[in-house]
């Protein structure tokens, strides 16, 4: 699902330092991006692109996998074999994507051990938005329709980008979120067009998911650090306000016309600029969250690390530890 | 210690405390194998993208729900990575003249030109 | 004419066995040993509950059954014929992946036994699952094989997981007092006897060739009761689980 609009710095803020580059290749470089050709794994490239695209390819993979937590807390309980099916397949779809990812970014040179290790350290961080809990099974369907819709956004923008076995992984995992919204909408629509009570279930539940969705694509472009470059590396394909204003305009009309509401009372369209207006979001709040003091941080992680943990005899007993590793290519 | 979760299964694992320390070894996630893809009897296998296994039988087994698991599909193939020889991406270049050589190609040679020529001086 | 009332009760324990257990399997979606394992074990569930969805409509079309929704979800535990072996919680992964081969090495001797049922309408659901269950013992026969060639500590486990399994897995095949002869006699199915017996003749090859010791039959007692509504403390909380959503409003649509 989820690639977050907003690429994370790293708990120790690692700058972005501009290493010492060969001036004659990065030109050469820059050249072969601004002519719209891909970069592929054994190409010479900066090491800045290197650093920035493996810190997003992971912090995607590991919003994958831990997204499938939340909405994962309904397989159990789906109501129905249809949603109950739609539902399993969608969070193994999720899972799947963070297959595909994780060994986009081993291309780059990161193992795939190295990347879950961050994860569970907190190193490395995964979508703010999957740090809050899906309390009732309106939840899910907010999730489906919403931020799924919210991630199509950036990853149809990120799948232009320049490197192509991300771009590759993003081209299938596009296809698969064509369905996520699909039944997301599907599952939404039928609450809001059925009985008082479910009406009432989702318009709770999108009172509670429009602050995390506000926060989605990131702070405002004027207080986000190091784009300029990303930008015309094609790693970030687009500013985070854009790509708000952008989910607002598709979707914003699509709750209104259900007769539902969402809990901010500025927010409307200037139809003179196309810009959407809202109230600003709580930005501590977003910090504080990304730093650990969301409600599920904990449970988030502790989770992953009992996969990782009760797994492990079945990884270890066909380990091969004769056996060359073996990288994906491409 | 957590409260209570709102996933009824994670309530029935056994998780860690909060802070635990896990980490996994490297070659934990086994090795790469490259994934063929062949969508209908005729066609080629193309490449789809890459799983980790510790075999080549499991490698197949998982390659089918991870690659396979949506619209058609009659066979896979799969490869350890390890074992894909490729060019150099920077060696792109052995192959920059390849469209000059038009005696290689049917666009190269305009038989209608010179036959409407000839009828054309009759 | 067959008798309606032993098609039912062949249908609704294939059904109960089948959501129960593609129910606990879906549980590992999102929490498996590494991602690609839990893509396919996570199909395998789909394809399980698929299966029983695919049941209560063949009940629901040609024997006056119910909608399957309300069947799977409204029902009261006394009602379900599902055996005790698939209720369990998923427990560890060996238990969970030797609980896989058991059970769907026995999922595929039923089906092929139906191919030519007289219960005709049956006849196209036992061939179309047929590619599907295919998948589900390569999977299974792969596993079982890796693991007890794996480490010390996999071998264990795997042996340890199948003896813990026996007796559950024996429960599958338990008789219909009711119904059994009949659909023997009016070659509905082979009858669990007979299906028992074949299942042996599968897992046997498999589990030598893995080296895990599975002692004579005998010496197992099998867990019945699932047939006639008597069940595991698990399956009245799964039910709940289950259909709290749908139990929020039942007329409405979910």
């Amino acid at each position: 699902m989820y690639g977050g609009g907003y690429i994370f710095d790293e708990p120790n803020k690692r700058p972005m330092q501009d290493t010492i580059d060969d001036p004659v290749k990065l030109a050469e470089f820059e050249q072969r991006i601004a002519d719209g050709h891909k970069i592929e794994p054994g190409d010479w490239m900066p090491n800045d692109y290197r650093k920035q695209l493996i810190r997003m390819i992971e912090q995607h993979a590991h919003s994958e996998i831990i997204g499938a937590l939340p909405e994962g807390t309904w397989i159990t309980r789906a109501p129905g074999f249809k949603r109950k099916l739609a539902l399993i397949a969608k969070v193994q779809d999720e899972i799947g994507h963070g297959q595909l990812l994780y060994n986009a970014a081993q291309t780059l040179g990161k193992s795939r051990e190295a990347m879950i290790n961050d994860l569970l350290s907190g190193k490395s961080k995964y979508s703010n938005v999957f740090n809050y809990p899906a309390e009732t099974w309106a939840d899910v369907t907010v999730i489906g329709f919403l931020i799924d819709a919210a991630a199509i956004v950036n990853q149809v923008a990120n799948a232009k980008g320049s490197y192509g076995p991300y771009c590759r992984a993003l081209e299938r995992i596009c296809y698969e979120e064509s369905f996520h919204l699909k039944q997301g909408h599907d599952a939404f629509i039928e609450l809001a067009t059925g009985t008082p009570m479910q009406r009432q279930m989702v318009q709770d539940a999108l009172n509670r998911w429009w602050q995390p969705i506000m926060h989605f694509f990131g702070p405002p472009d004027k207080t986000s650090v190091h784009s300029e470059k990303l930008m015309k590396w094609k790693v970030k394909m687009a500013s985070n306000d854009d790509m708000r204003n952008q989910f607002l305009d598709a979707y914003v009309p699509k709750i209104w016309e259900l007769g539902l509401t969402l809990p901010d009372e500025n927010l409307k369209k200037d139809e003179a600029t196309g810009k959407w207006l809202f109230s600003d979001p709580d930005w501590d709040l977003f910090m504080k969250v990304i730093n650990g003091g969301g409600p599920c941080n904990a449970e988030r992680l502790q989770v992953r690390k009992w996969a990782e943990e009760s797994g492990r005899w079945i990884r270890k007993a066909l380990m091969n530890p004769n056996a060359a590793r073996s990288f994906p290519v491409a | 210690m957590l409260n209570e979760s709102l996933d009824p299964r994670v309530n029935r694992l056994k998780l860690g405390h909060e802070g635990e320390v896990v980490t996994i070894v490297e070659g934990e996630n086994w090795n790469a194998y490259e994934v063929f893809h062949q969508e209908k009897r005729g066609a080629h296998h193309e490449h789809v993208g890459s799983v980790q296994a510790p075999s080549a039988e499991l490698a197949l087994v998982f390659a089918k729900e991870q690659f396979a698991r949506r619209k058609r599909c009659v066979n896979l193939w799969v490869v350890r990575s390890a074992d894909i020889l490729a060019f150099d991406v920077e060696d792109e270049d052995m192959f920059a003249t390849n469209l000059e050589k038009t005696y290689r190609d049917a666009s190269g040679f305009k038989v209608m030109e010179k036959i409407n020529k000839f009828k054309g001086k009759k | 004419m067959l008798s309606q009332q032993a098609i039912i009760s062949l249908l609704t324990k294939m059904g109960d066995d089948a959501l129960i257990i593609g129910h606990r399997n879906s549980e590992w979606t999102g929490l498996g040993p590494i991602m690609e394992e839990d893509i396919a074990f996570s199909s395998m569930a789909q394809d399980k509950i698929g299966h029983a969805w695919a049941l209560y409509r063949v009940m629901q079309e040609h024997l006056g059954g119910q909608d399957p929704d309300q069947f799977a979800f409204m029902r009261a535990e006394k009602e379900m014929r599902s055996c005790h072996f698939v209720e369990l919680p998923i427990g560890e992964y060996d238990f969970s992946l030797m609980r896989h081969f058991l059970f769907d090495h026995a999922e595929a001797v039923r089906y092929e036994s139906l191919e030519n049922t007289a219960f005709e309408p049956l006849q196209p659901f036992a061939k179309k699952f047929k590619g599907e269950i295919k998948y589900h013992l390569l999977h299974a026969d792969e596993w079982v094989l890796q693991l007890s060639r794996g480490s010390e500590e996999s071998y264990a486990r795997m042996q340890q997981a199948l003896l813990h399994c026996m007796p559950l897995a024996l429960g599958i095949f338990e008789t219909s007092k009711a119904h059994e002869q009949t659909l023997i006699d009016e070659k509905i199915y082979p009858g669990e006897q007979a299906l028992q017996a074949r299942w042996l003749d599968r897992i046997y090859p498999v589990l030598s060739k893995a080296g895990l010791n599975l002692p004579g039959i005998e010496s197992f007692t099998p867990v019945y009761g699932g047939r006639e509504g008597y069940h595991t403390a698990y399956l009245q909380p799964l039910l709940d689980e289950m259909s709290s959503v749908f139990k929020l409003d039942p007329t409405a649509t979910w």
